[in-house]
């Protein structure tokens, strides 16, 4: 025995490595048949890296008082040697990190992947995708520019629309009557500490109930139900090396679209970071529009679209929950798009349409043919949920191969 | 490769900031400069900006010896004739003026500029900086058409000499208060009756705001806006130069880095697309085997 597997030994009667790296890793049997849409869960976990590590070394310089904040993060730009290049990574990272979480749901409702027996990673997933809005909005806070400042007023203002104990809520989410700088430096604390953990956990759970399941693919077939003598199924290759060299060559992809952004538009003319937000934070001076950053554009359409401000909160509110309930919705007896009835490729192209236009509105001011056309996509929105157990029966599917198609 | 970079920005730059800032008037373009050329303009922006700016207009979050630097003025020279404080070479460049007793003089104190050109961009900037003109009813005695009723008085009258709003303008200006007025009447009617006849005066009016402003547009571009009534120390080109400059300045001072970022992200891009290369071709060695 080489000294190197000796090594290897002496920890595996201790501690399980080669056992994990071969279950998750080089034992993990995925389909053959990935498609593009396979690669956003890699980058997912490549951009929450990316924010983790940016992000300890901005705290390193960072200061989350009401009075130093804006101005570390300008001694970050200026003073710190490469700090520049650390904000930005983090800065585009966030935005990144919401277009890969969309692309990678987006995978999810064309192929299935939510359908049993694959709930819980659904809902695990959707449970991370409600912590990263919330890590973000807090992270939006702390360069304390004006639009920090005032999209957080009316983000923790939507809470007062709880019946009899909203103003106490806002109160205590905000730890003083306005925003201020006790806002600011526990938001920082739950923005570092708090939310990363629930994220890693929550990302942990996501891959550990994908692992007992197997993953899904293009086709929306089991992989598992045709095996060999050893019992590794017919259509799977080992994650690794298989997955793991195709996945960077994703990475490279991405990564050149991630750093044209951050050396040529790290402001992204004004999408990525907000020109009211090179203003310090002024309780006094109102920003001429108040507009959220572009991911949650589609949300705060919804809110808008409602003429009732408590109402309003209830469907942004609902816009989300809904989500979590999509493994029982779909009634189809095929999982892929690729076998489903026609009539699903126009309600999901709809849906795209209305997310996108949501998305789009929610940028802009309002007015009465903004705000009816934001309607209109609201009630779509619902609807495609909605009625989703009913039209998903709609009409005949294709028959569905045996082994997947490659 | 710089080609496809610079048509790719380009396209990102589909630009949200322009959209916020609203249309400037006047509206004439900040002639656009690259490399040595761009450098020296923004060491003479420096320039104007010490002698006509800092000592109201801190720019609390920039050194000295780092706007040197990137700007290539030697540090001697800096010393010599643009620290007009007993700041040190290393020193944020601040300057004396109380925050309280500014606020007492102008309405309001001068903001640090550290990071205007990001906030307004360099559009607006360079406009606003031209767009001050003789109006009898503010106690400084000018206004400015991009930001009305402006607390800043117009600091650069000694360079510039003093302007006012050409007939034409006024004119057109003149309409478009009517059209508002108008409109403003006419919505109050709408709540007591509903009438077509009332919308249609509405978008009559609105389209006439709409005319009025892209004539207003090209009255700037033609360089007719407005027409100088007190000579100063500059030609009106010669001072159109040194606001482009101060504008370039402006737009170093908001991001320092911008330049080198730009020089570095080359590279860094085709790192990434010799990586990408090299993995897809290890990625196809492996497949060779997975039918």
């Amino acid at each position: 025995m080489s000294k190197m597997s000796q090594f290897m030994q002496w920890i595996d009667d201790r501690f399980p490595a080669t056992k994990v790296w071969n279950e998750h890793l080089a034992e993990y049997y995925a389909p053959k048949n990935f498609n593009f849409w396979y690669f956003f869960g890699s980058l997912a976990m490549l951009v929450l890296v990316n924010q983790i590590l940016t992000g300890i070394w901005l705290t390193m310089n960072y200061t989350p008082t009401g009075e130093e904040a804006y101005a570390s993060v300008e001694f970050i730009m200026r003073d710190v040697e490469w700090g520049w290049l650390l904000r930005y990574m983090h800065s585009t990272g966030a935005s990144a990190f919401f277009i890969v979480v969309y692309l990678h749901m987006f995978r999810g409702l064309i192929y299935g992947s939510f359908r049993k027996p694959r709930e819980l990673i659904w809902i695990f997933g959707m449970i991370i995708f409600v912590l990263l809005m919330a890590e973000a909005f807090m992270g939006y806070l702390l360069p304390w520019g004006n639009m920090s400042y005032w999209g957080a007023q009316v983000i923790i203002n939507l809470f007062s629309a709880i019946p009899y104990i909203g103003d106490d809520i806002t109160i205590w989410i905000r730890g003083d009557y306005i925003i201020s700088g006790a806002t600011l430096h526990r938001f920082f604390a739950l923005h570092v500490v708090a939310l990363p953990m629930a994220l890693l956990l929550m990302v942990f759970l996501h891959i550990v109930a994908l692992h007992k399941v197997g993953s899904n693919n293009p086709d929306g077939i089991e992989i598992k139900q045709y095996k060999d003598e050893n019992g590794i199924p017919l259509d799977g290759i080992p994650f690794h090396p298989y997955y793991t060299v195709k996945d960077i060559v994703g990475v490279a992809g991405f990564l050149f679209l991630f750093c044209l952004v951050i050396f040529f538009a790290p402001d992204l003319g004004g999408y990525f970071l907000e020109p009211p937000n090179f203003t310090p934070a002024d309780p006094l001076k109102t920003p001429a529009q108040i507009a959220p950053v572009w991911y949650f554009t589609p949300f705060y359409s919804v809110l808008r679209a409602v003429p009732d401000q408590q109402l309003g909160v209830i469907a942004m509110a609902g816009a989300l929950i809904i989500l979590f309930f999509l493994p029982w919705l779909d009634r189809s007896n095929v999982k892929s798009i690729r076998y489903k009835h026609w009539s699903f490729k126009i309600w999901l192209a709809l849906f795209v349409v209305a997310f996108v236009v949501l998305g789009y509105l929610g940028m802009k001011g309002p007015t009465p043919m903004r705000t009816l056309v934001a309607q209109i996509a609201t009630f779509y929105y619902f609807a495609f949920f909605l009625l989703m157990p009913w039209w998903s029966k709609w009409g005949a599917t294709k028959p569905v191969p045996e082994r997947v198609t490659h | 490769m710089k080609k496809l970079l610079i048509t790719l920005t380009a396209c990102l730059s589909f630009s949200l900031q322009a959209a916020e800032a609203g249309l400037t008037l006047p509206n004439d373009d900040l002639p656009a400069l690259e490399g040595d050329a761009l450098i020296i303009s923004q060491q003479s922006g420096m320039q104007v900006y010490v002698n006509n700016c800092l000592g109201c207009h801190s720019l609390e979050f920039q050194r000295y010896n780092r706007t040197a630097k990137d700007l290539q003025i030697p540090e001697d020279v800096m010393k010599e004739n643009l620290i007009f404080t007993d700041a040190k070479i290393g020193d944020l460049m601040k300057n004396n003026m109380s925050p309280e007793l500014a606020a007492n003089w102008f309405g309001t104190a001068p903001p640090d500029l550290s990071v205007v050109a990001r906030a307004r961009g360099t559009h607006w900037l360079y406009n606003y900086l031209r767009a001050f003109y003789v109006d009898s009813a503010r106690p400084y005695g000018t206004n400015n058409s991009v930001f009305t009723d402006v607390g800043m008085p117009h600091a650069m009258e000694r360079l510039q000499g003093l302007q006012a709003k050409s007939d034409a303008v006024v004119a057109l200006e003149g309409q478009i208060n009517e059209a508002k007025a108008t409109i403003a009447s006419a919505s109050i009617a709408m709540e007591q009756q509903d009438a077509s006849d009332l919308e249609q005066k509405i978008s009559d009016a609105e389209k006439a705001i709409v005319d009025a402003e892209a004539e207003l547009v090209s009255l700037s571009k033609a360089g007719k806006y407005f027409s100088i009534v007190k000579a100063g120390e500059l030609t009106p080109e010669e001072f159109d130069h040194a606001t482009a400059d101060l504008v370039n300045f402006l737009d170093y001072i908001g991001e320092p880095i911008k330049q080198e970022r730009k020089r570095l992200g080359v590279w860094v891009l085709a790192f990434i697309l010799f990586f990408g290369f090299v993995s897809y071709l290890l990625k196809k060695e492996y497949w060779k085997d997975v039918h």
